[in-house]
């Protein structure tokens, strides 16, 4: 064999490795690279399709996408679950970190400015995070929308108000809410940023449960839901960005 | 290889410029013409012309119902009509402001454009954005296409051309507003949107599946002959209302048992599509943009004000 021969061979086999050890994005997203660095730190990492991310195939209403996240599967402690729509303008959704009561599931509704994969990280006990991935179609425009709320005749009476409900399913207690609050991101019409940017599940005793970081990328009027491992009370406690606090109880 | 992209470039660029609807009119009862759209999609390949158009020839004249979903969709209806008929056309009735049937206005502008006073409404708010899908959704067939209002408002009532007694319903369940036009002399019933037939119903601005259903009972009640959906096939017996409230209590019932057992939306839009509906076309596509039309209302109605 010719030094082509084995320069050849030389490439093959570097082509070769590069590829087994370069896991295959699901959603061959270009931007990967850039919030696994930004994001996780560039810490280890795995595409897991144990952690479930529901999406529908296009968004009707871009300004209320449903996405639903489900860990449970991964079997395993689960400290964080990060969400990120990666070609949003505001690409991150939450932070989520769910104490030994809650389960490693979340659903909200976000807004997109276009077709783009969303992402879930979870970082499980043992330092590893586990990427769950999707892609929504959409016509676009979600996060540049004029406000809906903003234009509804006495949405300032309801600002703040709680609706909210708790469900028994198999194995657990689903809490469903929804807050009254603009959440304007800061992009639409020369309002300035106004989101809801913390939350925090509580027991009956005030003991913290799970912790949530929000951002502006979550739709107007948020939507969310949790699940409890076990039937115990609840309450929830959020603050926006101004300091405006609000609370409930399940 | 150079001459064949060549080549190929012209063969693209030509059938680009030929763009053209088939429209051949179809006589269903005596100067009574139906113009059938297919059941599909919006698509590059229809051009939008995926609705049921119609008209009738009075002795004054033609009066067209709906105008189609783009200028060129509108002047090639009008040429149809003149293939069967020396009459000109008179009066075009929108059935409601949905970009598939008003959106062949411009070819019409010679005539009075009559709908209902919410249609006109309707149109004069969504008419810009929904002129602007259909231009991503089908491309250049909507070249030159603008939104013209209707010049002139309809009430629910009887409209007679000269012999001719049309008469005239003003319902809501489909679009918001929505005008059914029931022909006494022929017993053909153009029900617009307010029916579909093995086609899956579209959902964005009904009030409320429940007012549709009413308004189902007050079309089927009237004496037809002919049944003309908005969309899908015409039939002489009663198989697109019994169809039409089979779905509709299945979608009622999909997303208020979703509220009541905190269901997500992403749980609900994998909803099994029941075997009886297999034949209806696009059911999974108008299921999640259903569920994202009309679940925040369900799911408003379990929920309570829990603040503190
Ligand atoms: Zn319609």
């Amino acid at each position: 064999m010719d030094w082509r021969g084995l320069l050849c061979l030389a490439l093959f086999a570097w082509g070769w490795e590069a590829r087994a050890a370069e896991q295959s994005d699901p959603v061959s997203s270009v931007m990967w690279d850039y919030y696994h660095q930004r994001l996780l730190d560039s810490a280890a990492f795995t595409f897991d399709k144990r952690v479930q991310v529901l999406v529908p195939p296009f968004a009707e209403d871009a300004r209320q996408v449903p996405i639903q996240i489900d860990a449970r599967s991964l079997g395993a402690r689960v400290k964080r679950l990060l969400v990120w729509a990666e070609l949003n303008p505001i690409a991150q959704v939450v932070d989520f970190q769910p104490g030994e009561q809650v389960l490693p599931f979340l659903a909200l509704r976000i807004r997109v400015e276009q077709a783009t994969p969303i992402r879930a990280a979870v970082l499980t006990e043992d330092g590893l995070w586990h990427v769950g991935s999707a892609r929504v179609d959409a016509a676009g425009g979600g996060c540049t929308a004029p406000s809906v709320v903003r234009a509804e005749a006495g949405w300032e009476e309801r600002f703040g108000q709680v609706l909210g409900r708790r469900f028994r399913l198999e194995d657990s207690d689903r809490l469903r809410l929804q807050v009254a609050h603009p959440m304007d991101n800061g992009l639409v019409g020369g309002i300035p940023e106004f989101f809801i940017e913390q939350a925090e599940l509580r027991d009956a005793s005030g003991q913290r449960l799970a912790s949530l970081e929000l951002f502006p990328s979550v739709s107007e009027n948020p939507t969310l839901s949790f699940e409890l491992r076990e039937a115990q009370g609840a309450e929830l406690w959020l603050r926006d960005n101004n300091g405006n606090e609000f609370q409930a109880a399940f | 290889m150079r001459w064949m992209i060549l080549c190929l470039a012209l063969l693209a660029g030509s059938a680009q410029a030929e763009l053209t609807y088939q429209l051949e009119p179809r006589q269903i009862a005596e100067d009574v013409w139906l113009v059938e759209g297919s059941t599909d999609n919006f698509g590059r390949d229809n051009g939008g012309f995926i609705l049921n158009t119609g008209f009738i020839v009075t002795e004054y004249g033609v009066l067209v119902i709906d105008s189609g979903p783009s200028k060129r969709f509108g002047e090639a209806l009008r040429a149809a009509i003149a293939r069967v008929t020396d009459k000109p056309p008179i009066l075009l009735i929108l059935t409601h402001h949905h970009p598939d049937h008003a959106l062949g206005n411009q070819a019409f502008s010679d005539v009075p454009i009559a709908a209902l006073e919410g249609t006109r409404r309707l149109l004069a708010e969504q008419g810009e954005a929904m002129a602007e899908n259909m231009y991503r959704l089908v491309g250049d067939w909507m070249r030159g296409t603008e939104v013209r209002l209707p010049t002139q408002t309809l009430e629910a009532g009887e409209l007679d051309i000269g012999e001719r007694r049309l008469r005239l319903l003003a319902l809501s369940g489909h679009s918001g507003a929505d005008l059914a036009i029931f022909d006494e002399r022929s017993g053909v019933l153009f029900a617009g949107d307010l029916l579909f037939h093995q086609r899956a119903l579209t959902t964005p601005g009904t009030p409320g599946l429940d007012v549709w259903l009413e308004d189902l009972a007050r079309l089927q009640a009237l004496p037809w002959q002919q049944i003309v959906p908005g969309h899908g096939p015409i039939t002489r017996d009663a198989a697109p209302f019994v169809q039409m409230r089979d779905y509709l209590g299945w979608l009622d019932q999909v997303m208020r048992s979703g509220a009541e057992r905190g269901a997500e939306m992403n749980e609900l839009i994998r909803t099994p599509i029941p075997e009886r509906f297999a034949t209806i076309s696009l059911s999974r596509y108008e299921l999640i943009r259903s569920v994202s039309h009309l679940y925040p209302r369900y799911e408003h109605s379990v929920l309570q004000r829990i603040d503190q």
